[in-house]
């Protein structure tokens, strides 16, 4: 181990103190009573009686109803967009075809456009297929921006993958598609978790689409349902901030788990292409 | 990223292969599903560019040519929404990639505790943007929020401090937030970077009596920039993409100090319900968008090849 150095110490702790303490005031802020939300002095700790304000925002709210909505469209967008990527990821990888670089830079550029620029003929579009409303059309239009970006990354794992593996099941008389589900998709596994995570969080977090598409609250999300919390007074801020953290740790400690894979699926494919 | 070992043998085998048609079986059911729901929107935007379409008729539109755009060139609005994009964009990557920098450097050197420090500082990457938003917004709350509290505690102002409403502090206070949220990313994927830095080198430089300015010049930079050129390209996009944590915080406001492009977009088309403008500040958001990714793809093949060869 190295020397300790306070210098070094200090910097640590400080980059580690403002990475983490918006989620700390969040939860301080959802523990302290709402008279004191209000005093002179800011409350800098939580207090523990205040914990039935947990309750209150579970049971109090439509928390659940959102968190479930949320579930379904996260869970929707990444068995979508991982069916539909893992096929082109390895014609992308593997197999020469007229129009390669074409589709690669097709799927390059939907990772650019803006999901807003898409909202207004999207609505047009769910308008006329009764989308509106619905579960369905929300994980049709997030898996619209997750596949691209999925295709990439595995892309980037079945790279990596030696041809001779393949070589053999090709000579037992397995067919290409057989060869990529029973022999290359096992061995891109950890990769291909780190997409269906990545496409998870972006099922868990998209607003845009949420907000203007679903207009019931019956199946709103709960992106859309804390934001409806946001500059309004009605509801007291302590509920407000606990609902907040309840639909924020799961999500942040979900990620620290699979954080390392994440990251080796973005450096691989998302982010060096 | 490094070709397979056997390319020869794949090029060979696929020269066998039969089946010319099978690759087209490969990328049809996405091509279809992006044709469907990412290119057919686009063509319909461009149409309803050239029309006068309201949100509230849109069945009755009319055909008005290049009206909408002529008139974007000379909406004060709009220009004031370019440059908006702009200062957001250029702010967020020089910030965020400085931060991340920084940090990762931090959290590069051994100590007891890295692998929890580092983890930790990714939350907040993790935070759904809509989280931060309201913890943020509620943190610049004018009387109660303790950005305004510690402002009056050190005497800045006595009244507190309306940071979401006053036309000078409300871009600051955006970019504030989504550098929290961003620049965590950076700091990891520097890190996943600095692993390449060849020890050997850096401790060769020490020897030799180099500062430490000038090992990261001559050693760590070098070794970097490739991961740090891709960051610039890709937290380009994404801030040109940012909608959910400024429309959340300011609308675009005030006095649209705030008003990106994608705002500005999503103001015309829901708030004013001009369809027909919406779209041409879209199809000018695909041009750019265009524009970004030929420099993405361009950038990150040339990579590709220069990785490959090493």
């Amino acid at each position: 181990m190295a020397r300790f150095h306070p210098f070094h110490a200090a910097a640590v702790l400080a980059v580690l103190g403002v990475a983490v303490f918006p989620l700390y005031w969040m939860f301080v802020t959802s523990l302290t009573p709402s008279d004191q939300l209000f005093a002179d002095r800011p409350q800098l700790l939580p207090s523990l009686a205040q914990l039935p304000t947990y309750i209150e925002a579970w049971s109090g709210t439509s928390l659940r109803h959102w968190l479930f909505n949320s579930i379904i469209v996260a869970v929707g967008t990444t068995a979508l967009s991982i069916v539909l990527a893992i096929l082109p990821a390895y014609a992308l990888s593997r197999m020469d075809f007229k129009g390669k670089l074409l589709f690669g830079f097709a799927l390059f550029l939907t990772q650019m456009l803006p999901e807003a620029m898409l909202v207004v003929p999207l609505y047009d579009i769910f308008t006329k297929l009764s989308l509106l409303n619905t579960l369905l059309g929300l994980i049709l239009a997030n898996a619209a921006f997750t596949v691209p970006v999925v295709t990439w990354i595995l892309k980037g794992a079945i790279d990596a993958v030696p041809y001779e593996i393949e070589e053999a099941a090709r000579i037992d008389g397995c067919s290409r598609i057989g060869i990529v589900l029973a022999v290359v998709v096992p061995l891109i596994a950890p990769t291909l978790a780190a997409a269906a995570v990545i496409a998870f969080f972006h099922g868990w977090n998209e607003y845009v689409f949420a907000q203007t598409f679903i207009s019931d609250d019956q199946w709103r999300t709960a992106s859309v349902g804390l934001a409806s919390f946001i500059g309004e007074l009605s509801t007291p801020v302590h509920t407000v901030m606990a609902v907040g953290f309840i639909y924020t740790v799961p999500a942040v400690v979900f990620y620290l788990f699979v954080q390392r894979y994440v990251v080796a699926g973005m450096t691989s494919g998302g982010v060096k292409g | 990223m490094t070709r397979p070992p056997s390319h020869d043998a794949a090029i060979a085998a696929r020269k066998t292969d039969p089946s010319r048609w099978l690759p087209m079986v490969f990328i049809a059911p996405v091509t279809l599903y992006l044709l469907a729901f990412q290119f057919y929107p686009l063509l319909q935007q461009f149409f309803l560019s050239v029309t006068s379409t309201s949100l509230l008729n849109p069945g009755s539109s009319t055909f008005v040519g290049a009206d909408n755009y002529r008139e974007l060139l000379t909406d004060p609005e709009f220009g004031q929404s370019l440059r908006v994009t702009v200062v957001y964009t250029v702010i967020c990557v020089v910030g965020s990639i400085f931060l991340g920098l920084m940090a990762a450097l931090l959290l590069d050197r051994p100590f007891r505790g890295r692998g929890l420090a580092r983890a930790l500082v990714t939350v907040p990457w993790a935070a759904p943007p809509v989280a931060a938003a309201l913890i943020f917004t509620w943190m610049y709350n004018a009387q109660y929020g303790l950005f305004s509290r510690l402002a009056q505690f050190f005497g800045f102002a006595s009244g507190g401090v309306n940071w979401l409403d006053e036309p000078s502090m409300a871009l600051p206070a955006i970019l504030i937030t989504t550098l929290w949220q961003i620049f965590p990313f950076s700091a990891v994927v520097i890190l996943a970077a600095l692993q390449g830095v060849p020890s050997e080198l850096r401790e060769a430089a020490v020897i030799d009596g180099a500062d430490r300015f000038s090992v990261f010049k001559a050693v760590v930079w070098p070794t970097i920039r490739p991961t740090v050129t891709l960051l610039t390209l890709l937290i380009t996009v994404w801030s040109l993409r940012r909608f959910d944590v400024i429309w959340l915080m300011t609308q675009g406001g005030p006095l649209g100090e705030t008003n990106t492009l994608v705002i500005d977009l999503y103001r015309r088309a829901f708030v004013y319900l001009d369809l027909g403008k919406a779209a041409a500040v879209g199809v000018i958001g695909l041009v750019i968008a265009v524009l970004v990714t030929v420099v993405y793809f361009w950038v990150s093949q040339r990579t590709e090849a220069a990785t490959g060869k090493r």
